[in-house]
């Protein structure tokens, strides 16, 4: 009904209809009312009532109370192991330290997410971004005196503000010259903006206090988990809100989009600031981790495991790019371990470096030839089952779709 | 006042002149039908309704109003709607998902209180989705409506298309080969539903098609193009007989057609027949 209604609104404001104005409207008009007479369906009659597909699954009681304790265990190990609470292991301050950077880790590769997987488009220059990120929020806090409170907004800000202009850059550039937009981006901060000494420190480093409350390390880690829950919020609102849909449609097919109203501009513009200001999330807890911020970890290299971590975990996958860069993160990569070094190396003996430029292209390879799905795929029938779903092995499977360009 | 007024519209690409000087229009509730060899230039002219071209030379009026300059979202915002050559629909998401896509302009709310989850955002995702279930159920396609679109078959795409334009909320619709893919049986169904939906959603239709007797029998006014240019216009029953018209397009003396034509042999054969 509401379409009629909205119709006959619009019919209206036009006010048009009774005053036909070629000869051959009028004739051609009255010639096929009378040929659809008795054809056309009443429009007024009601619809029919449209019911949620039946034969819908329902899981067992047994079903319920196994997906419960799972979910509880999963609380568990996020919530009350990091903690010490209610918990046998001794997690230390190594520990706790790789959890604060996968967290912070996986802001970053949400954020990626949204430009890779939502837009397109690669960027090689996201160490640029979380760096600005860090040292906005290290300045506010440290030479403005500011607090924590304040740092995080102005930090996300400014990264809303660089993306947005490297946004305006994408509507021209795409592809693999954006790509390397973004890498002369990424550089040129490296060598030129960090290192003033003004702002960044220098090779000393600008120290990044704590806020009141969270200068331990286990409840920074709550408050950096309290962060990832918050971005994680907003990336799923974006995915299933009508932003997620223009982005969606703008990628598969930017005509299609435009023809729908979609306002290409607009919507690309916003999903860099979306993912800007994710970026500078992360930078500022970064610098607030670390607490002395130093410019020499946001390299190149740092950028291309960005990448890879979300490619890894699965573009448009938001548990998989979760998992994928909580994984690089507890390998020890952006200096987020401290002193004790990442995963593999405190139990295998691997150092960090080793990990960074041999695991990540192995995974990257794995997940190019074997799951294109990546981590996010593989975790698919755990995700819905957990969900309420029937376990379905092949449920992340993603189909081969034909992308032809749309002829227009 | 027409609902679209094409003037003189060319439009050159290089040294290629792909439409030269037409003028076309289309009245209210009117069901105006293009035919044409390929490539004589039917969907370059509906990119310069729609935007996607800048005409060389002439203007596009939309209820009067000359939209020559403006853009595509701005176009489909004042009521234009427009399906694709082949299929323009989101392949990978579901028949439902896709006209919530398309009720994009009937979201009402700014994006930002979408990403944040604001409480109105909740309300308008269920009512667009609500809207897209009965448009569904409407055109008999609530049965797909959880389907992925890549799954489906060419020609239940082209009829989800049409509901996903549908969902745009337009007045004027541009349908480019709606009937392509399609069996004389399932044209004959598509036409039946074209005639009933101009009259239930009050659409001015022009459309782009190879099926003669489709065309023919739904139009309230026709064009053939042939290089660029209207080699006829006119009433279905005119341009079909035009002489030139079957010359373009079968490449046959008319003479010989006409003469077909008086045996009574043409037309039971036409009639199915994909002419393209």
């Amino acid at each position: 009904m509401t379409i009629l209604q909205r119709k006959s609104r619009k019919r209206a404001r036009h006010a048009k209809a009774d005053e036909p104005v070629t000869e051959t409207s009028v004739l051609s008009t009255e010639d096929t009312e009378s040929r659809e007479s008795g054809t056309a369906p009443d429009a007024t009659k009601e619809l029919p009532r449209v019911t949620e597909s039946n034969g819908e699954f329902r899981p067992s009681a047994g079903g319920w109370i196994a997906r419960l304790l799972t979910w509880a265990v999963l609380l568990w190990l996020l919530l009350a192991v990091p903690g010490n609470v209610l918990s046998p292991f001794d997690f230390g301050v190594s520990d706790i330290n790789l959890a604060i950077a996968a967290t912070i880790f996986a802001i970053i590769g949400l954020s990626l997410n949204v430009l890779i997987g939502y837009t397109g488009q690669l960027s090689l220059g996201h160490q640029a971004f979380v760096g600005i990120g860090a040292f906005a929020s290290a300045y506010v806090v440290t030479d403005l005196g500011l607090s924590f409170w304040i740092a995080v907004p102005v930090a996300a800000g400014i990264g809303a503000l660089q993306a947005a202009l490297l946004g305006a850059v994408s509507l021209r550039v795409t592809g693999l010259y954006f790509a390397l937009v973004t890498l002369a981006y990424g550089l040129f901060a490296e060598q030129s903006l960090f290192s003033f000494a003004e702002i960044t420190g220098g090779d000393g480093g600008k120290p990044a206090e704590r806020p009141a409350g969270f200068a331990d390390d286990h409840l920074f880690y709550y408050l950096c988990f309290g962060f990832l829950v918050l971005v994680l919020w907003l990336d799923w609102r974006l995915t299933r809100s009508k932003a997620g849909r223009a982005l969606q449609a703008l990628r598969e097919n930017p005509k299609v989009a435009a023809s729908y109203g979609v306002d290409v501009k607009r919507y690309t513009l916003l999903a860099f600031v979306v993912s800007g200001t994710f970026a500078g999330i992360a930078g500022s807890l970064m610098a607030h981790h670390q607490q002395i911020i130093v410019p020499g970890i946001f390299s190149f290299q740092l950028a291309l495991v960005f990448v890879v971590m979300t490619v890894v975990g699965g573009l448009r996958n938001r548990i998989g790019v979760v998992i994928g860069s909580a994984f690089f993160a507890s390998l020890g990569e952006g200096g987020g371990a401290g002193d004790g070094g990442g995963f593999l190396e405190r139990t295998i003996g691997l150092p960090a470096e080793f990990t960074g430029i041999v695991i990540g292209p192995i995974l990257l390879l794995v997940v190019i030839t074997l799951l294109p799905g990546g981590i996010g795929q593989l975790i698919a029938p755990v995700k819905n089952w957990m969900l309420g779903k029937r376990f379905d092995r092949h449920a992340g499977k993603l189909k081969e779709v034909e992308v032809s360009d749309v002829r227009a | 006042m027409s609902v679209l007024e094409v003037n003189g519209v060319s439009i050159h690409f290089g040294g290629v002149k792909a439409l030269q000087n037409i003028t076309l229009t289309a009245g209210e509730w009117e069901i105006v039908g293009i035919i044409g060899p390929n490539g004589a230039g039917k969907t370059t002219l509906f990119n310069c309704i729609t935007g996607f071209y800048q005409p060389t030379h002439g203007t596009v009026r939309y209820r009067g109003r000359n939209i020559t300059r403006r853009e595509v979202h701005e176009r489909a915002a004042l009521g234009i709607g427009r399906t694709f050559q082949n299929v323009g629909l989101v392949k990978e998401a579901t028949v439902l998902e896709n006209l919530r896509t398309a009720q994009h302009l009937e979201t009402e709310y700014n994006p930002w209180i979408g990403i944040a989850g604001g409480a109105s955002s909740f309300f308008e995702e269920g009512r667009i989705t609500r809207r897209g279930r009965q448009l569904l159920s409407l055109l008999g396609l609530s049965e797909i409506a959880a389907e992925p679109v890549a799954d489906l078959p060419y020609g239940m795409q082209k009829r989800v298309e049409i509901a996903a334009v549908l969902a745009t909320d337009p007045d004027l619709v541009l349908l480019d080969e709606p009937g392509s893919g399609m069996g004389p049986e399932e044209a004959h169904e598509l036409g039946e539903m074209l005639l009933a939906l101009r009259k239930q959603f009050g659409l001015s239709i022009v459309m782009i098609d190879h099926h003669v007797p489709l065309v023919t029998r739904v139009s309230d006014y026709m064009y053939c193009f042939n290089f660029g240019e209207v080699l006829a216009e006119g009433r279905p029953a005119y341009v079909r007989n035009h002489p030139e018209v079957a010359r373009a397009y079968l490449g046959e003396e008319p003479d010989e057609e006409q003469h077909a034509r008086e045996n009574g042999q043409v037309d039971e054969v036409r009639e199915g027949e994909h002419v393209s």
